[in-house]
């Protein structure tokens, strides 16, 4: 699946994968991407996905869409392309949209020849590899456009406190007594029982299920907590 | 003390989102502390074959060594292992036009003698959360981290690339594979995790350690958690877990008396 990486001034602020179909991006919150700044249009551009194609195109905006650096109208996307919107850059990401090979399966390939420099070329196998300490991380996080809501503590550790929930997980209540997680996922947020003889209350009821739906408006009580939870917008 | 009663352990294997098959395999042996991950590649259904071969054979070989009359150090066991998976997959590979080009990643863990021994080849990777702090343990033998370590581009260009699947060395693929075994102690309330690529290419590694931190109370629910992570990012790959938690120290029972010991550790 393609995606598009948002960046800002060389910071990444998120990843949006693309679905067929037709995709928006704008100021305005009905676009499948929303870019809430005033350099950018209200409906500024749209990918339609046709075949293996998929279509830039300018939907007239004040500023303009640029790829790599040009004025287009319509373009199709090629693999890396760097497509600007207002402050905005969104590089696109697409092997299928160059290579023509599944990337996402893993794949077997020889090292890449600098790495074969200085070695001895004579016995392959007891050469030692350089040892790095870079921990390569490549996670594809997509959380960015997951819905984004939070709690309010009405009593215990955290009364009097809003904390936005913008991480995949957070748990309340007292360790070794009773702990419950709340999960931030693509469609809304969850509660599930992680420790304890008793599971947390939802509106005064036990959550039985793992991976309880939680409503704007509900109280969770859980160890001495009691909590009101919101969803924005 | 066995190796057993020190180590609580939770395993789960998904197909993810996108694929239809789960080609991952793993397996432990608790008695003695092992713990297997193989993510397998190539052909339909061949990959599943690799895996298979691969943590099957591991923990067979692993066993065999470790119960030996005079059985050589970990390292050496845990070397020799991975070189028979890779020859036997290799060979099977050749023998079969249908199982032509598999091949399978690893990393394979034996928990001994408050030591942990550890090997992989390809992009399965071993985890150790200590004290709240997430590290890995292994080096990707991937394009991407070869990209990296030479300095062409930077850790966060990193999330850019579509190299992200390319091994530079599998088992299975060649008659023979360097395979990279360490060795280091363990301290009690370590957790371990060995995973397959399905997870932290989905998860970053924050986020792992945000989860392995908060839920470690309860350990299925952790391996769960982690799983639902990587399908809720989208679960490009199979994602497999295998999470070890240290709950006591584990010396290795002297030989002399270790039948006694076993004997009164059982009744006990």
């Amino acid at each position: 699946m393609a995606k598009l990486v948002l960046t800002l001034d060389g910071d990444v602020l998120g990843y949006h994968f693309l679905e067929k179909g037709r995709f928006s991006i704008g100021r305005k919150a009905h676009n499948e991407m929303q870019i809430d700044d005033s350099s950018v249009s209200k409906e500024h551009a749209a990918i339609v996905t046709v075949g293996n194609d998929q279509i830039l195109e300018d939907l007239g905006s004040t500023n303009g869409t640029l790829v790599n650096g040009t004025v287009i109208s319509k373009h199709i996307l090629q693999n890396n392309d760097v497509i600007e919107i207002g402050r905005y850059q969104l590089r696109y990401i697409n092997q299928k949209a160059q290579a023509g090979m599944d990337f996402d399966r893993t794949m077997m390939m020889m090292p890449m020849p600098h790495l074969q420099r200085g070695r001895n070329h004579g016995n392959t196998d007891t050469e030692v590899v350089e040892q790095v300490d870079t921990a390569v991380s490549v996670a594809r996080a997509a959380n960015a456009s997951f819905p984004l809501g939070g709690v309010k503590g009405l009593e215990g550790t955290h009364a009097g406190q809003t904390l936005e929930l913008s991480r995949p997980l957070a748990t309340f209540g007292k360790h070794g007594v009773q702990v419950a997680v709340i999960n931030r996922r693509p469609h809304g947020y969850t509660i599930t029982h992680v420790e304890g003889k008793k599971p947390p209350l939802v509106n005064m009821r036990p959550v039985k299920e793992e991976l309880h739906a939680l409503q704007d408006g509900d109280e969770i009580e859980v160890g001495d907590e009691r909590l009101a939870f919101f969803l924005k917008k | 003390m066995t190796v057993r009663s020190a180590l609580e352990v939770a395993t789960t294997t998904d197909t993810g989102v996108v694929r239809s098959f789960n080609e991952d395999a793993i397996a432990t042996e608790l008695d003695l502390g092992l713990a297997v991950v193989a993510d397998g590649m190539g052909g339909y259904k061949a990959g599943d074959v690799a895996s298979g071969m691969a943590a099957s054979i591991m923990v067979e070989e692993l066993k065999r060594g470790l119960r030996a009359n005079a059985p050589e150090s970990p390292t050496q066991i845990l070397q020799d292992a991975a070189e028979k998976a890779n020859r036997a997959i290799f060979q099977a590979a050749q023998a079969n036009p249908q199982y032509h080009g598999m091949g399978t990643t690893l990393v394979a863990a034996v928990f001994h003698d408050n030591q942990l021994y550890f090997t992989h080849v390809g992009d399965a990777r071993l985890y150790r959360l200590r004290h709240g702090k997430l590290t890995v343990l292994t080096h990707d033998h991937s394009i991407l981290h070869e990209q990296v370590s030479q300095g062409l581009i930077s850790a966060d260009e990193a999330k850019t690339s579509h190299n992200r699947n390319l091994v530079t060395r599998a088992l299975g693929v060649e008659a023979k594979v360097e395979s990279e075994t360490q060795q280091q102690a363990v301290e009690t309330g370590d957790l371990y995790l060995l995973c397959s690529d399905g997870l932290n290419d989905m998860v970053d590694d924050a986020d792992i350690e945000l989860t392995l931190t908060a839920l470690q109370a309860n350990l299925p629910l952790t391996a769960r958690q982690l799983v639902m992570m990587a399908n809720d990012n989208g679960g490009h790959d199979n994602i497999s877990v295998i999470l070890i938690k240290i709950l006591t120290p584990f010396p290795a029972v002297e030989p002399s008396k270790g039948l006694m010991d076993r004997l009164f550790g059982w009744l006990k």
